[in-house]
């Protein structure tokens, strides 16, 4: 499984619309996350309604929180996107092969077989995060807390049975054509990330768009072709219920 | 959900009555409640996976443990103002969170609750489970500090990651060590739980104040040398933070010898001169040099 997790502030001010990005991210079997931080004063309304879209666009979660609470955010949305799309494949087997909705409406007894399936898989399945950071001005007083979340995903991603990677961009990059910068290859190891923003010149331009493409094309060249996930390809036959299950994990 | 409310279950037909609230957590509410007459404790969650994946853990706990009385008695769905609540049904615990058993009863029973955690923790890590999210909610004391563990959400089998876990209790969060479950990152809690009941204002100033990056044992270790009550279980602590136990075993061997016989910091406290003796002898002198001054002056 493949996630994009976007940590930003506020809205995107250059080139391509996220909304599209995310999308097309989305369109390639990888699903876009967005933490918002928000410490002091508020995230505008034009930036949070930004957000939401982004996560919906990319068939992830959306979270606005503080910079405090961002380590615990982003552990629990990367956990949770993992046992939703499990969750989403696992019912759309069970609406073919049984014809009932979900989970929940197979007898107890029943219900426990499946969901120590579920569990297995979650624990096991391979995993690559992308972390794409923003770092324009605003976020620089941010950017120890999002270290620490890097920090603390990593660990916890390491502590599990299956193949587990994390890597991490910033954005924007140092000149007008670098959109954004790789500063961590995919890793496993929480000890392997170094200090990652420590040389970063803050510049004002937020080109979200942009840099979750630029994400995605690094996903594609070094994970090798990503084939769609089997229950994205069924999704768009499957009604709409989609939408309801998604909504129902993510309380 | 107010008093009074009658759960009816839709596969097992069983009825229960909510009492009171007892609990609320991340995915669900636990209530006290009564079927029959018989006291229970029930779970109401949103999600059915989610909550299945709860009983489970307590079905297979039972079935490790089939000595004892079961935890986990029922699991079914009930129809609540037109909505389908997945719950499950578990024994009642008496008790009270370690700390308020502490703060009522004093902290002499640090030594006999302490003892009967790390044996709970010996059967399940010898069954290959570990509890995971120990924290004074999770560690019931009744009456002569008789103990039983609840919420078993972060109950996970050895050497998957831990699934449930409190953040200041956590071995990652203080750079101990990974998330991977083994013994020691619950010998490591059990060193917190202690730090948090015996210490609770300076840790929660500690976490506040200490940056992520400086977050290690030897801070906690800085607490527990400058506390008197800590200061007993100093090497006991060290170990637990460091994960250099034998087993769980032994973790309970060396807690018992630790909490009864604390001689060595007693033995070194009375090799001590008292301040207020070493000040009295001080004064004497003082004076006794004035007297012979004056009397030389004379």
């Amino acid at each position: 499984m493949k996630q994009i997790l976007l940590i930003t502030d506020g809205g995107s001010n250059v080139g391509d619309s996220p909304v599209v990005a995310a999308a097309q991210a989305y369109a390639e079997g990888i699903t876009v996350n967005v933490a918002g931080i928000v410490d002091e004063g508020t995230i505008g309304e034009y930036g949070a309604t930004e957000i939401a879209e982004i996560a919906k666009a990319g068939g992830g979660i959306s979270r606005i929180v503080t910079s405090g609470q961002l380590s615990r955010t982003v552990q629990m949305m990367t956990r949770q996107t993992i046992a939703g799309s499990i969750r989403q494949a696992v019912n759309q087997e069970l609406r073919q092969l049984f014809g009932v909705e979900n989970v929940g409406a197979l007898p107890p007894t029943k219900r426990s077989e499946v969901v120590k399936v579920m569990e297995e898989m979650e624990e096991t399945m391979s995993l690559s995060v992308a972390l794409l950071i923003d770092a324009s001005a605003s976020m620089k007083p941010k950017l120890h807390a999002v270290e620490e979340a890097i920090r603390d995903l990593t660990l916890s991603l390491q502590a599990r049975e299956g193949k587990s990677q994390v890597a991490v961009f910033h954005y924007p990059g140092n000149s007008m054509d670098e959109i954004c910068v790789l500063d961590s290859e995919w890793t496993t190891y929480a000890s392997k990330i170094g200090t990652l923003f420590g040389k970063i010149r803050m510049k004002g331009t937020t080109p979200t768009g942009p840099a979750i493409l630029q994400a995605v094309d690094y996903i594609r060249e070094t994970c090798g072709n990503i084939s769609s996930e089997p229950m994205d390809a069924r999704q768009s036959s499957a009604r709409s219920v989609s939408n309801g299950v998604r909504s129902d994990y993510v309380v | 959900m107010p008093p009074g409310t009658l759960l009816r279950g839709k596969w097992h037909g069983k009825t229960y009555r909510l009492e009171k609230l007892i609990g609320l957590g991340a995915n669900g509410q636990v209530y006290l409640a009564t079927s029959n007459g018989y006291k229970c404790a029930v779970k109401l969650g949103l999600d059915a996976a989610d909550l299945q994946g709860e009983a489970n853990i307590l079905a297979a706990l039972d079935h490790a443990e089939k000595k004892r009385r079961p935890f986990l008695l029922d699991v079914d769905d009930a129809l609540i103002g037109g909505r389908e609540v997945p719950f499950y049904i578990m024994r009642f615990v008496p008790g009270v969170p370690v700390n308020a058993f502490l703060q009522k009863h004093g902290a002499q029973w640090v030594g006999v609750v302490g003892y009967r955690l790390l044996e709970r923790l010996v059967q399940l890590h010898e069954a290959g489970w570990v509890f995971g999210d120990i924290k004074s909610d999770n560690v019931l004391v009744g009456e002569y500090g008789k103990l039983e563990l609840v919420d078993y959400g972060g109950m996970s089998a050895i050497g998957r990651s831990v699934r449930q876990f409190t953040e200041i209790y956590d071995r990652g969060y203080w750079s101990a060590g990974g998330r991977t479950a083994d013994a020691a990152y619950d010998w490591f809690s059990v060193g917190m739980l202690w730090l948090h009941a015996l210490d609770r204002k300076r840790l929660l100033h500690l976490t506040k104040t200490l940056l992520p990056q400086n977050r290690n044992p030897e801070e906690l270790m800085k607490l527990v040398r400058s506390n008197s009550r800590l200061k007993p279980l100093e090497s006991w602590l060290e170990k637990a933070f460091s994960g250099r136990f034998e087993d769980t075993r032994d973790a309970a061997k060396q807690w018992r010898e630790a909490v009864q016989h604390p001689q060595k910091s007693k033995s070194q406290a009375s090799g001590q001169v008292p301040v207020w003796m070493a000040s009295l002898f001080a004064a004497a002198v003082v004076l006794s040099l004035s007297v012979a001054a004056v009397w030389l002056f004379q």
